[in-house]
């Protein structure tokens, strides 16, 4: 049974502004890494943003694990967010707060709003982080500043945050657009092995379609808000990646 | 080629020399209106004849050399008096400030063409209106004393804090509340985790500065009879103890380099 | 999970020392702020109460100023005064501004040793005295008049704008100035080809600014015997003239603002140049 199903999905960057998404229609699997690609204004930005509404897409649905995103309440789409992790492109973290605070964040949806205000979370959820720490490697920079830490360290920090949700789906938003290539790879491979060891499908939104090819199982090509290529990696081939990127200029 | 390159050449020259022209008129107007203030004030406005020298100037202000070293003891309550008083003001500002500050910044204000321009008019009078001339209406108001001088000190420091603090919350960076809305935070914990951090922050640090401003203002309330050392100070001009107002000054100077040492720490420590 | 290292299962937000620490600091503040209040005898209670109560005061005797008195040629010639004072203030402030901003800026100071620490001094003790101070005090030595303001004015302003020219001063691109360096030039070259382009026009909108506390300044230092329009001011305060006082504490008001008014348009004429 598919984790996501995406139908017929339009959406607008803003309310007035031109169709992005014209239609959109694709389903993500339990053991998928699905990366979205295409050229500048294709909408994939839009697209994952769509699935959490951060952006409202204007009609389609979206179908996680049985229940339409797109028709739910303000409040049960809160109870919704919690269960889905984002990864975004400028690791939006709170530069003042320490690397701690910044995971414990996202455990904001599930403690109840006295005891966060007071920075008061449950042990269980303090060992967690810890251990989310650990396993992106950071844990001996706990306590620092989150502006201390470097463009892939801050990324890291961005993952574990996300994996303390105990996500059921994570989306990711070009997470490697603000990291220099060496660093990229290493982002990208700690997204796949810990997708992998914690069971959780992941679709990426990627500019980099060398990076899209070498860690992703499939491939989501979107052209104009319109998809244009969905299958696994393999079946991607020079002549259908041209077709995604036709219309880019360079 | 020298054909092309000489007219090019000749306007880079006229250029030059036009730039020249106009930076010179524009000292000569400078100059011009210097010299007439001068006039004004150095030929009809200075009774030479009552000065009487250059040395009997000097004799004068030889006058204020000197430490009253009896005065000391008298100086303590006065300074730690103004320190409170400055202290006050700072925070009776700062709660005055708020709902300047929901005025006052595009991204919270309930109106962009009526409560805007409100809010930042409010600020550009709080800070265009002298802290003497504060201290002259509260202590009309509410009679002598330091509580005039908390007000007008209050009054005085609404403008800069609210500005910041307005321009603080025009400049928060959206992507931390994107990220917090994304995990489902509730209203309340976005503001806390994702705005709070970033303005907390700059909102300390305008506090403890304009504190330390408020010093230096709150030293001098007492002239009009606001309290404070002020009051000591102009005690000493009256009975002509001109060392006692030096006395009187260094004590003021010593708070002020006191609430800057404070101040240069404190502000490090929460930015 | 790093075998040789499992991640620890202890971690506290309260950190020995400096927890303690800034808690006690925290707590001192708000001690301090409590204890100035019941000193000073000041009830945060009753501050709403007591603004409504000012209010109703003010306008009860300050209403209606008396405005006949702003068209009187005397007033006039104070508000002339006043702005003279004001302009001869920032002029003078300014132009001794440059140099000690030039000594007083660490990266292009001329002697670190000498002209640094005194530059940093001289600044220093302007800004410190408050310009009433100065003005009370060069009042008792020369008298009555506007010379006492003008001196006084120009001692305030030295202090406000020599301490915001170092600051941009420090914030220049260090590039130029190695450059100049590097090709010979002496001291003075080097602030006048390498720093002063830089700062240029930045330093403009500080006058500008300076101009404005002048102005601001200068309406009040008459006050205290130096000229102008304070004059006035303490002579209807000392008659309980009130209607008077208030109808100058209104043209002071007002002619601030149109003063501001003109800075801020001059300000954004200079940035849109730039």
């Amino acid at each position: 049974m598919a984790i996501l199903e995406v139908r017929d999905l339009r959406a607008r960057y803003s309310k007035g502004g031109r169709e992005i998404l014209k239609g959109v229609s694709f389903s993500v699997e339990a053991d998928d890494f699905c990366a979205v690609i295409g050229p500048s204004g294709a909408g994939k930005s839009t697209l994952i943003r769509c699935i959490n509404r951060l952006v409202e897409p204007d009609s389609g649905s979206i179908v996680l694990y049985g229940r339409d995103v797109a028709q739910i309440s303000t409040r049960e789409l809160r109870q919704t967010r919690r269960h889905i992790g984002m990864i975004f492109q400028e690791f939006n973290l709170v530069n003042r707060m320490s690397v701690m605070d910044n995971v414990l964040a996202g455990r904001l949806g599930a403690v109840g709003t006295l005891r966060s205000i007071v920075k008061l979370f449950p042990r269980g959820d303090i060992e967690r982080a810890l251990a989310m720490l650990d396993r992106v490697g950071l844990i001996d920079h706990v306590d620092k500043r989150a502006d201390q830490l470097s463009g892939g360290q801050r990324q890291r920090v961005g993952i574990a945050r996300a994996l303390m949700q105990d996500p059921k789906l994570l989306l990711v938003d070009e997470p490697t657009s603000s990291l220099d290539p060496k660093i990229s790879r290493e982002v990208m491979t700690l997204i796949r092995e810990v997708a992998r060891e914690f069971h959780v499908p992941v679709l990426c939104n990627i500019h980099d379609v060398q990076l899209a090819t070498e860690f992703c199982s499939r491939i989501l090509g979107l052209q104009d808000g319109v998809k244009m290529f969905d299958g696994p990696t393999a079946a991607l081939d020079r002549r259908k990646l041209d077709e995604i990127y036709a219309m880019e200029v360079l | 080629m020298a054909l092309t390159v000489a007219p090019g050449l000749g306007m880079v020259l006229r250029n030059r020399n036009l730039r020249l022209l106009r930076a010179a008129a524009f000292a000569a107007v400078i100059a011009a209106i210097a010299i007439v203030c001068l006039h004004q004030v150095m030929v009809v406005d200075t009774d030479w004849a009552r000065l009487g020298g250059f040395a009997a100037v000097m004799k004068t202000t030889g006058r204020f050399i000197g430490i009253d070293w009896s005065l000391l003891p008298l100086l303590v309550v006065p300074v730690i008096e103004t320190l409170m008083m400055a202290t006050l003001g700072t925070v009776v500002g700062a709660i005055l400030c708020v709902p300047v500050i929901w005025l006052g910044a595009l991204n919270i204000t309930p109106s962009r063409h009526l409560a805007y321009p409100l809010g930042r008019l409010l600020m550009t009078v709080s800070r265009s209106i002298h802290e003497i001339v504060w201290a002259l209406i509260f202590v009309s108001a509410v009679g002598l004393g330091s509580l005039a001088g908390i007000l007008a000190l209050a009054m005085r420091s609404i403008g800069f804090i609210a500005k910041i603090t307005a321009e603080a919350i025009e400049n928060v960076d959206k992507r931390p509340i994107e990220a917090m809305q994304a995990t489902g935070a509730g209203t309340l914990q976005v503001f806390r985790f994702a705005i709070m951090p970033q303005i907390l922050p700059v909102v300390l640090g305008v506090l403890i500065f304009e504190w330390d401003i408020n010093i230096r203002r709150s030293a001098i309330m007492g002239l009009v009879g606001a309290g404070g050392l002020g009051l000591t100070f102009h005690r000493q001009m009256v009975m002509f103890n001109w060392p006692g107002v030096t006395t009187v000054i260094l004590a003021i100077l010593a708070l002020i380099a006191l609430g800057e040492l404070l101040s240069h720490h404190a502000r490090k420590a929460v930015t | 999970m790093t075998a040789a290292n499992p991640a620890p299962r202890r971690w506290s937000r309260f950190r020995y020392p400096d927890t303690l620490i800034s808690f006690a600091i925290q707590l001192a503040v708000l001690v301090f702020i409590a204890y100035s209040a019941v000193h000073l005898d000041v009830k945060f209670e009753r501050l709403a109460e007591l603004f409504s109560r000012v209010w109703a005061l003010l306008a009860e005797r300050y209403w209606p100023p008396n405005l006949n008195l702003l068209t009187t040629p005397r007033f006039l010639r104070a508000v002339l005064d006043t702005m003279e004072m004001a302009y001869l203030g920032m002029l003078f402030g300014v132009l001794f501004a440059v140099p000690l901003a030039w000594c007083s800026a660490r990266n292009v100071t001329p002697s670190r040793r000498v002209l640094y620490p005194a530059a940093r001094l001289i600044v220093m003790a302007c800004r410190a005295v408050h310009e009433m101070i100065w003005t009370i005090l060069f009042v008792s030595i020369l008298g009555f008049g506007m010379l006492a303001g003008v001196i006084a004015l120009t001692l305030f302003c030295i202090g406000f704008a020599a301490k915001l020219f170092a600051e941009e001063v420090e914030a220049i691109d260090p590039g130029p100035v190695e450059a100049i360096r590097a090709s010979g030039a002496n001291e003075l070259q080097v602030f006048v080809y390498a720093v002063l382009p830089q700062v240029r026009v930045a330093w403009t909108g500080i006058v500008i600014y300076t101009w404005d506390v002048a102005f601001r300044a200068a309406t009040v230092v008459g006050f205290f015997g130096a000229g102008g329009m304070g004059w006035y001011l303490q002579r209807y305060v000392q008659q309980l003239d009130n209607q008077r006082v208030a109808a100058v504490l209104l043209s002071i008001v007002a002619l601030v603002l149109v003063s501001e008014i003109a800075s801020a348009v001059a300000r954004a004429r200079i940035a849109r140049g730039s």
